[in-house]
C-alpha cells in the first residue's frame, strides 16, 4: 500500500490505564480485558485518510512501568506525535502527567504533537478525574484532549486520527522539516522528497504555497 | 610499581616473566608526565607515547595509565588529538585480540583485553564519555570511540548493552554513524550493531525504529545489491539480527514494505554462455545465504499465525516468491543456494492456500515442460543429487501439501485407475517409483511425502486403498497396501520399513477401512507381533524405533478398530497382544521411541535434517502423531485386555495412571534439581553481595579520607589566595603546615590500611588452614616495621618542617631587605604549589588503582588478596619518601 506521509507515533503513560488497549482497538478493532503487562514496546501500524491522502501511522506502545522508563526515553526523538494516556477512574494517573510530560519535553523534538487522553470513559461511574480537570491541564500545556473508551471504541478512531490531522496541519504551515526523518515523518515513496509543496496536492487546502505542480 | 604488575600477572595465572625495567619504567615516567605536566603538548607527547609502547606493553600501560588515560578523556576532551591517543591506547590495552609480544608470557588466550574492559568500565560514565565521543564529527576522535565500544562490547556483551540501553540516546549516536560519508566509520558501525543487537530484543527494536531498515536498504544498493561485498552482507545480519524471532520487528518489517525491497536483490544474475557459474562469486553465494535467512525469520513455522500469513501474502503479492522460484527453475545456480532457496520456498508457502496455488502452478522451462513440483520431486527421488538438496525438496512437498486439501486430494488422484492413460509424469508416480525403488532413502522419503497427503484428510486416506499396482505381467495386480505391507517383509534396509510404518501409522489412523484393509493382508498382524516379542530390550535405536512403530500401528489396528474382520477384532487382538507379548511389553515398545533425543528434536522443527542420510529415520508430523495417539492407544489396548474393570482392587493405578505418576516423579526429580541448582546460585550470589558491601563500605571509608584531605586542601588554598599578596613567608608556613596535616592524614590512613590489612589476614587466617599462618605473621611483622618506619620518617619531616621554619624566619627577614627578590620566591612559591597538586592527583591515583585491584580480587582466590597486600602498601611508601625528596631538594 502507497501512502503520501508516514507518521510516528507512540503512546504513553502509566500502566494499567489502556495504553496496549487503545492501539489494540486503533489497529485490530479488538479489545482486550485482561491486562497484558508490554515489556518494552510493541508496534502497530494502520493507514487512515486525511484530506483524501493516505497516511500511515507507524505506532510504538511503551511500556508504563517504571522499570522501562529508560527504554522508553528511546522513542521520543524520532517521533512525530506522542498519545499521552491517563485513566480516569484512578487520579494518581493523572498526577503523574507533569512528569510524563516534562520527559517528554525533554527528550522530543519541539514539534511533536502530544494528545492528551483520558481513557476507560466507559467507567463513568468510578471516575475520579473530571473531565473538566483533562481540559484544564490540556489547555495549560497547550495539549489536544479528549477522552476515550478502548473499550467501547469511543473516540478511538479521533484520538489517532486527531493527532495526525495536527502534524498534517503543521507540515502544511511548514513547521515540521519533512526531510529530517529524525521528526518521526516519511514521504511515500513516489513522492517527491524535495517539493513538500507538492504535497498539498489538490485538496482544497488553500493554506500551503505552491498548489500541485505536475 | 613492580608489585602492580606482579599481582596482575598473578591474576592472570601467568607466570611473572623476565623484568623488562626499561619498558615498565619508561611506562611509569609517561604515565606520571601525562598527569602532571601542564602543558598539552606534553601531555599530547606522553599519551602519544603510551599509544606506542601499549602494544608491547599492554600490561604496564593497562595497569599504570588507565585513570590518567580516563582523565585525559575528562579534563582534554576538547582537544581532539589527545583524546583519539588516549582512545587509541584504550582500544589496544582492551583489544581482544593477543598480542604477539605476550604469547610467551601469559598464553595465547590470556583475558588480558577482557581484565581491563572490566576494570575500564567499573566506571559507568567511562562508557557513557566513550559513546559521546561519538558526536564528535573529527575522525581522530570518533573512529578510535568507535573501535573502542566495539572491543569493550565484544568482552563484555551484556553490560554493555545495558550501559547503552539507558544512556539517553545511546542507541540514536550509533545509528547516525550508519550515515557517516566516511565508509570506514559506516562498515565499523554495522559491524559494532550486528553485535550489540545480538540477543537484546529492546535494543533491537529501538534500532529498528531508528529507521534501521532504511539505513540498511541504502548502503545495501550503494554497495552494489546481491552482486556487493561483504558489506553487503554485514547489512544482512544486522537485518537478520533485528527480526529473527522479534516479532514487534517483523511486523514493523511488513508495514513499512520492506519486503517488497527485498524483492529486486533476488534477480538473478544474467547468465553467460561460457560459463553458467561466473555469476555466483563466493560472496555472492553469502550474500543469498543471507538474504534467504532474512525471508525465513519472516515466515518460520511456530511464529504468531497471523503475522507468518500476512508476511506470505506480501510476499506472493510483491513478486518475492515468484522471483523465489525463478531462482529454483534457472540454471546454473549453485547447489547450496538452490537448497536454502527450496527451504525458503517452502516456508513462504506452508499452510496458505494461494501461495501453494502458485508453487503449483509453476511450470519448469524442461522439454517437455513439467510442473515444477514434479521436478523437484524428481530430485528428491535421484540417488544422484545431494543429501541436503533431496531434504529441502521434502520439506517443500511437506510445506506444500500442509492444510492443502486440494493438493492432498490431486496427489492422490494421480495414482487413481482413471482410464485415460496420464501421457506426462506426475507426481504420484514419481513417488510411488520411490517406495519401490532399491535406495533405502527414496523409500523413506517418498514414504513420508505420500503420508502427508493423508494429514488430516480421511476421504483420501479411503481412496489411496484403492490404488493398484501392476506387478509382474501376468500376475494380478495388488493394492499399495499390500505391496507396502510385502515390502516391509522383505529384508529391506531399517530405513525402508521406518518409513513404511509411518505411511501405514498414518494412514490406519482415523480410519477403519484403512484397519481393516491392513488386517486381512495376510501375515501382516503375524509380522507385527513376531517382530515385537523377538527381541528383548535393545539399545540399538533403530531397532527401538522398529519396535516402537509396530507397536503403535498394532495398537491403531486396535483403537481404530470396527470389529469387522471376524478373526482380528479389537477383543482377539488384546487378547493376543496380551498373550503374545504382555501389556508391558507393547507399553514399553510404544513408548520407547520417546526417550530418544532424535523424538523431541524432531518435534521442535518441521524441516527434515541430518548431517548424515542414514540418521534420516523419523518425521516431525508423525512424531506429533505419535504424541497425540499414545496414550488413547494404550488405553484401549488395557481396556481391551481387561474388560471387567476394577477386578484388581490394590492396583488402583491403571498403568497409564502409573506411566503419568512416573511422568509426574521425572518432572518432580527435575524440579529438585532445579531448586538446588538455584539454591546454590543464591548462596553463590549473596557470597558475592557481601563481598560487595565490604568492598562498598572500603570504597567509602577511603572517599571519606579523601574528601578530608580534600577540604584540608582546599582550606589551604583558600589561607593561601588570601595571605599570599601580602606576606608570602606567612603563607609558607601555613603550606607546611598544610602539608603537615596532610602527612599526618596519610599515616592515619596507612594505619587504617594496615588494620584493614591485619583484619583480612585474620580472617583468612580462620578461614584457610594455618599452613601459611608464619608467612602472615612475617608479614604483619613486616607491615608494622614499615609503619614504624614511616612514623620515624615522619618525624624527622616534623624536624625538618621546624627547621624550614626558622629558615623562613630568616628568610623573611632576608625578604624585608631585599625588596626586590619578592618576585622570585613568588615564581618559586607557585611551583610548589603545583608539584604539590601533582603529588594529590598521583595519590588519588593510586588509591583508585588500589581500590580497582582489590575489586578484582575480591572475586578471585584468597591466595590472591595476599599478594596484594604486598601491593597496597609500597606505592604509599613510595609516594611517602618521594614526598620526603621532592621538600628536601625544594629547600
Ligand atoms: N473498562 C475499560 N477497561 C479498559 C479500558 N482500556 C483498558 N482497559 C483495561 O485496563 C487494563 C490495562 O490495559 P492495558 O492496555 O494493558 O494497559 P497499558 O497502559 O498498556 O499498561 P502497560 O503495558 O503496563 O503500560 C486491562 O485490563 C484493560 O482491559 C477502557 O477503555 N475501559
Ligand atoms: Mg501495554
Amino acid at each position: 500500500m502507497s501512502y503520501a506521509y508516514l507518521f510516528k507515533y507512540i503512546i504513553i503513560g502509566d500502566t494499567g490505564v489502556g495504553k496496549s488497549c487503545l492501539l489494540l482497538q486503533f489497529t485490530d478493532k479488538r479489545f482486550q480485558p485482561v491486562h497484558d503487562l508490554t515489556i518494552g514496546v510493541e508496534f502497530g501500524a494502520r493507514m487512515i485518510t486525511i484530506d483524501g491522502k493516505q497516511i500511515k501511522l507507524q505506532i510504538w506502545d511503551t511500556a508504563g512501568q517504571e522499570a522501562f522508563r529508560s527504554i522508553t526515553r528511546s522513542y521520543y526523538r524520532g517521533a512525530a506525535g506522542a498519545l499521552l494516556v491517563y485513566d480516569i477512574t484512578r487520579r494518581e494517573t493523572f498526577n503523574h502527567l507533569t512528569t510524563w510530560l516534562e520527559d517528554a519535553r525533554q527528550h522530543s523534538n519541539s514539534n511533536m504533537v502530544i494528545m492528551l487522553i483520558g481513557n476507560k470513559s466507559d467507567l463513568d461511574s468510578r471516575r475520579e478525574v473530571k473531565r473538566e480537570e483533562g481540559e484544564a491541564f490540556a489547555r495549560e500545556h497547550g495539549l489536544v484532549f479528549m477522552e476515550t473508551s478502548a473499550k467501547t471504541a469511543a473516540n478511538v478512531e479521533e484520538a489517532f486520527i486527531n493527532t495526525a490531522k495536527e502534524i498534517y496541519e503543521k507540515i502544511q504551515e511548514g513547521v515540521f522539516d519533512i526531510n529530517n526523518e529524525a521528526n518521526g515523518i516519511k514521504i511515500g515513496p513516489q513522492h517527491s522528497p524535495t517539493s513538500p509543496g507538492g504535497l498539498a496536492g489538490t485538496g482544497g487546502q488553500g493554506g500551503a504555497q505552491g498548489g500541485g505542480c505536475c | 610499581m613492580e608489585y602492580f604488575k606482579s599481582g596482575l600477572k598473578s591474576v592472570l595465572g601467568a607466570p611473572p616473566p623476565g623484568n623488562q625495567p626499561s619498558g615498565a619504567d619508561t611506562v611509569e615516567r609517561l604515565v606520571d608526565r601525562l598527569q602532571s605536566s601542564s602543558l598539552l603538548d606534553d601531555r599530547r607527547d606522553a599519551c602519544r607515547a603510551l599509544k606506542a609502547l601499549s602494544r608491547t606493553y599492554r600490561l604496564e600501560v593497562g595497569t599504570q595509565a588507565m585513570d590518567a588515560l580516563r582523565q585525559v578523556l575528562e579534563m582534554d576532551r576538547t582537544d581532539c588529538e589527545i583524546v583519539g591517543l588516549a582512545m587509541d591506547t584504550l582500544c589496544n590495552i582492551t583489544s581482544p585480540e593477543t598480542f604477539e609480544a605476550e604469547v610467551e608470557n601469559y598464553g595465547p588466550k590470556n583475558k588480558i583485553g577482557e581484565q581491563f574492559t572490566e576494570i575500564f568500565i567499573k566506571q559507568s560514565d567511562s562508557t557513557t564519555q566513550v559513546l559521546a565521543f561519538l558526536e564528535e564529527f573529527d575522525f581522530r576522535v570518533r573512529w578510535p570511540a568507535l573501535k573502542l565500544l566495539t572491543h569493550l562490547l565484544g568482552n563484555r556483551p551484556k553490560d554493555i548493552q545495558e550501559i547503552i540501553l539507558v544512556s539517553p540516546l545511546g542507541v540514536s549516536k550509533l545509528m547516525d554513524l550508519l550515515s557517516d560519508s566516511r565508509e570506514v566509520i559506516r562498515n565499523d558501525a554495522l559491524l559494532l550493531l550486528i553485535q550489540l543487537t545480538k540477543g537484546n530484543a529492546n535494543i533491537q527494536k529501538i534500532v529498528a525504529f531508528e529507521n534501521a531498515f532504511d539505513r540498511i536498504f541504502d548502503v545495501i544498493s550503494q554497495e552494489g545489491s546481491a552482486d556487493g561485498g561483504i558489506v553487503v552482507q554485514d547489512c544482512l545480519l544486522l537485518m537478520l539480527n533485528l527480526l529473527r524471532g522479534n516479532i514487534s520487528n517483523q511486523n514493523f518489517f511488513k508495514e513499512g514494505s520492506y519486503i517488497q525491497r527485498l524483492t529486486p536483490m533476488f534477480d538473478l544474475p544474467p547468465e553467460t554462455d561460457e560459463n553458467p557459474l561466473s555469476g555466483w562469486s563466493p560472496q555472492k553465494v553469502c550474500n543469498m545465504h543471507c538474504m534467504v535467512q532474512v525471508i525465513r525469520a519472516l515466515v518460520a513455522p511456530g511464529g504468531p499465525a497471523q503475522a507468518t500469513a500476512a508476511c506470505q501474502r506480501t510476499m506472493r503479492a510483491c513478486g518475492l516468491l515468484q522471483a523465489l522460484c525463478d531462482i529454483l527453475m534457472a540454471s546454473g545456480v549453485p547447489a547450496d543456494v538452490l537448497t536454502e532457496t527450496i527451504s525458503a520456498v517452502a516456508e513462504v508457502i506452508r499452510g496458505n492456500t494461494s501461495n501453494q496455488e502458485f508453487l503449483a502452478s509453476v511450470m519448469a522451462p524442461s522439454s517437455p515442460p513439467r510442473p515444477a513440483i514434479v521436478v523437484l520431486l524428481m530430485s528428491m527421488v535421484n540417488e544422484k543429487q545431494p543429501f541436503v538438496l533431496r531434504c529441502s525438496v521434502l520439506y517443500c512437498f511437506q510445506c506444500f501439501l500442509y492444510k492443502n486439501e486440494v493438493g492432498q486430494t490431486q496427489l492422490i488422484q494421480t495414482l487413481l485407475p482413471q482410464g485415460n492413460e496420464a501421457a506426462s509424469l506426475t507426481t504420484g508416480q514419481l513417488l510411488c517409483g520411490g517406495l519401490f525403488s532399491l535406495d533405502p532413502l527414496s523409500n523413506w522419503f517418498s514414504a513420508v511425502a505420500l503420508s502427508h497427503a493423508l494429514i488430516d484428510n480421511s476421504i483420501q486416506k479411503e481412496q489411496l486403498l484403492r490404488v493398484l499396482l501392476a506387478t509382474n505381467i501376468g500376475k494380478p495386480p495388488v493394492t499399495l497396501m499390500q505391496q507396502c505391507v510385502m515390502l516391509l517383509q522383505q529384508g529391506n534396509k531399517t530405513q525402508c520399513k521406518l518409513g513404511l510404518l509411518m505411511l501405514l501409522c498414518r494412514w490406519v489412523s482415523h480410519c477403519p477401512p484403512a484397519v481393516k484393509a491392513f488386517l486381512t493382508i495376510e501375515s501382516s498382524v503375524a509380522y507385527l507381533t513376531a517382530l515385537l516379542s523377538s527381541q528383548e530390550d535393545t539399545d540399538d535405536l533403530q531397532e527401538t524405533l522398529l519396535q516402537s512403530m509396530c507397536a503403535l500401528l498394532l495398537g491403531l489396528c486396535v483403537h481404530f478398530n470396527d470389529d469387522s474382520v471376524p478373526n482380528y477384532t479389537k477383543e482377539k487382538l488384546c487378547h493376543l497382544i496380551e498373550n503374545r507379548l504382555g501389556l508391558e511389553r507393547f507399553q514399553d515398545a510404544i513408548g520407547g521411541i520417546t526417550r530418544h533425543e532424535i523424538y523431541s528434536r524432531t518435534l521442535k522443527h518441521p524441516q527434515p535434517s541430518t548431517k548424515d542420510p542414514s540418521d534420516l529415520l523419523l518425521d516431525h508430523e508423525f512424531c506429533r502423531l505419535l504424541k497425540i495417539l499414545e496414550g488413547v492407544v494404550v488405553k484401549s489396548v488395557q481396556d481391551g485386555s481387561n474388560p471387567q474393570e476394577g477386578k484388581d482392587p490394590t492396583s488402583t493405578l491403571s498403568p497409564s495412571d502409573s506411566a503419568l505418576v512416573s511422568q509426574y516423579k521425572e518432572l518432580i526429580r527435575e524440579q529438585d534439581a532445579q531448586i538446588h541448582r538455584l539454591n546454590q546460585t543464591n548462596e553463590t550470589l549473596a557470597k558475592e553481595k557481601r563481598d560487595l558491601e565490604t568492598q562498598v563500605y572500603e570504597l567509602q571509608t577511603s572517599i571519606s579520607h579523601l574528601r578530608d584531605q580534600n577540604l584540608v586542601l582546599r582550606a589551604a588554598q583558600i589561607n593561601l589566595t588570601e595571605a599570599k599578596e601580602l606576606v608570602p613567608s606567612v603563607d609558607t608556613i601555613d603550606l607546611t603546615n598544610v602539608e603537615l596535616e596532610k602527612y599526618k592524614n596519610t599515616v592515619r590512613d596507612l594505619e587504617n590500611r594496615l588494620a584493614e590489612c591485619t583484619l583480612n589476614l585474620q580472617k583468612q587466617e580462620r578461614t584457610e588452614c594455618n599452613s601459611n599462618n608464619s608467612e602472615y605473621e612475617k608479614l604483619l611483622k613486616e607491615k608494622t616495621l614499615e609503619l614504624e618506619k614511616m612514623k620515624k620518617d615522619q618525624e624527622n619531616l616534623l624536624e625538618l618542617l621546624t627547621e624550614q621554619d626558622s629558615k623562613l624566619m630568616q628568610y623573611k627577614e632576608k625578604l624585608v631587605a631585599l625588596g626586590e627578590k619578592v618576585n622570585r620566591i613568588r615564581r618559586k612559591f607557585r611551583r610548589t604549589r603545583y608539584r604539590r597538586a601533582a603529588r594529590i592527583q598521583q595519590l588519588k591515583y593510586y588509591r583508585r588503582m588500589f581500590n580497582s585491584i582489590t575489586g578484582i580480587n575480591f572475586r578471585s582466590k584468597m591466595k590472591e588478596l595476599f599478594i596484594i597486600h604486598g601491593i597496597i602498601s609500597s606505592p604509599f611508601k613510595t609516594i611517602f619518601n618521594q614526598n620526603y625528596l621532592d621538600q628536601s631538594i625544594f629547600y
